[in-house]
């Protein structure tokens, strides 16, 4: 028994629906609106992990009793579990570039793409619904980073300067993903694999969220990137699964900025 | 293919790639600096690894710089024992509470460690000297990071913060090892040396909080891997007190 407890195909929800995509294996899909706080909602399976934190609110999949979260983790066990094509490649330089750029894009576009996305589309679509109603369901969140994450969106911490802040956070990964791709066509060599599934769900919003710079002349190899993976059958079959207008508009606040600077 | 490690203490990221290496029972050429003198921001370490952090590891004309992924390549690359469970749920817990210790856990303890260690150890130094050795730092975060621990500028708040979750993660450690012996499940892996180098000198720095009595499975656990011949053999190579804390690990002599 293999189900995807998932919302919009945008960001941390689209990275399963790939993989699970490129390996064509099926699964039920149990959908939630993550725009709408249904995760916070009760009703969906826990263990230990899923509760702790890190994203919390992220998609979960549940294969056979287990429940596995946390979306990079996911992806690699999605390769290593299911049949079909692996997404780990053979090679294990490859497979430590992969797994580096796991923990490189959670810590550098985690943080601060969601939180441009929110500040865009979230926070409008938050002001259309009933305050009281709001506030309790956030007042509701745990544990209290995942709270922080939704309250910033509601007390003003969402000022000029703190979205300046995730704008710039973003320009060094930005060069770090073009240069690389300079040498080769995929994130860790040669092979498609799950550090591309990772970095595409958060990178395809760029071109609308910081146009200025993710563009066709400031980071040519980027936007050739994107268009080839959204060209996949498995970015198709995954987008598919939207039930809104814009999946590319949903956002949730993402993981938070490191604490040390 | 040559394997050189370059590394300080086995302690936090360093003792990571140390420990799997001992595990492995693979050699290596050891390259130790002094984090406390700032060598990892000299021009000769920033050629290997342009972010100036420790370790970094090189095999052959491969560089490694990533800690935790830098622990699978050794696991993948080398013979030995395996250190990742074969079963796909386990090697995902193993994953999963790596992620938890390297991104929750460690930056809340070692804040505590960089303030109470690290500052007054380098404090000794004239001030002009430490913000050019500052001015030095390649990334942005550790500039920062290295600034608030030399000049003690952690705020009452972020200490009093980190401290709370360095709590809150010891009590979900011991609810973990509760449930398995091991932090992948049933067998000894990645995730168990990850989080030794986290922890091992928890009882003595938290000591209310994690002892026999509030913290039994975080204290058998330790002590299980404290006391792996490849334990010893990389503790053995610590020439700091940092590193000599793991005695707190020794079992005391029960009187019957």
């Amino acid at each position: 028994m293999l189900e995807l407890y998932t919302s919009e195909p945008n960001t941390f929800f689209l990275k399963p629906l790939i993989a699970l995509a490129e390996k064509r294996v099926p699964f039920s899909l149990r959908y939630f609106d993550a725009a709408g706080l249904e995760q916070f909602a009760g009703g969906f399976p826990t263990d230990l992990e899923s509760t702790l934190r890190l994203e919390r609110e992220g998609p979960l999949l549940v294969h056979d009793g287990t429940t596995i979260c946390g979306s990079f983790f996911m992806l690699e066990y999605i390769s290593e579990a299911l049949p079909g094509p692996s997404l780990i490649p053979a090679d294990s330089y490859e497979a430590y570039q992969a797994r580096a750029w796991g923990q490189f894009l959670g810590a550098n576009l985690g943080s601060s793409v969601p939180v441009l996305g929110a500040a865009k589309y979230l926070q409008p679509h938050l002001a259309k619904l009933d305050p009281a109603w709001v506030d309790r369901r956030i007042a509701a969140i745990e544990p209290v980073e995942r709270r922080a994450g939704w309250q910033a969106l509601r007390d003003g911490t969402y000022s000029a300067g703190y979205l300046q802040a995730a704008v710039d956070r973003l320009a060094a990964p930005v060069v770090r993903i073009e240069t690389s791709l300079r040498q080769s066509p995929w994130l860790a060599g040669p092979t498609f694999s799950v550090a591309d599934i990772d970095a595409y769900s958060m990178l395809c919003v760029l071109p609308d969220l910081t146009p200025a710079m993710v563009n066709p002349d400031a980071t040519p190899r980027i936007i050739d990137y994107l268009g080839r993976i959204s060209a996949r059958d498995s970015v198709l079959t995954a987008r598919r699964c939207a039930r809104t207008q814009h999946p590319e508009r949903q956002f949730v606040p993402g993981i938070e900025a490191s604490r040390w600077g | 293919m040559s394997l050189t490690l370059y590394h300080w203490e086995p302690n936090a990221n360093s003792g990571k790639p140390m420990l799997t290496l001992a595990e492995k029972g693979v050699a290596y050429q050891s390259h130790y600096l002094d984090l406390l003198r700032f060598d990892q921001h000299q021009p000769a370490y920033l050629a290997i690894n342009p972010d100036g952090t420790i370790p970094a590891m090189v095999h052959g004309s491969r560089v490694l710089t990533e800690s935790t992924p830098m622990m699978e390549y050794i696991d993948d690359e080398f013979p030995g024992p395996p250190l990742k469970p074969r079963d796909p749920k386990a090697r995902w817990r193993m994953r999963w509470w790596m992620r938890f210790f390297d991104a929750y856990f460690a930056p809340s303890l070692s804040m505590i460690g960089w303030q109470i260690f690290v500052g007054p150890a380098v404090r000794q130094r004239p001030p002009e000297e430490l913000r050019a050795a500052v001015d030095r730092i390649p990334l942005e975060s550790r500039r920062i990071a290295w600034r608030k621990a030399i000049f003690n500028e952690f705020s009452a708040e972020e200490l009093a913060e980190s401290k709370r979750r360095v709590l809150f993660a010891t009590a979900a450690l011991e609810r973990h090892l509760s449930r398995f012996k091991w932090i992948a499940g049933d067998s000894y892996s990645l995730g168990d040396i990850n989080g030794f180098n986290l922890g091992y000198a928890l009882p003595l720095s938290q000591p209310d909080h994690c002892n026999d009595v509030k913290t039994p499975h975080i204290m058998e656990w330790l002590r299980q891997i404290y006391e792996r011949p490849a334990a010893r053999e990389t503790w053995a190579k610590g020439r700091t007190q940092m590193a000599a804390r793991i005695k707190i690990l020794e079992r005391t002599p029960q009187v019957s």
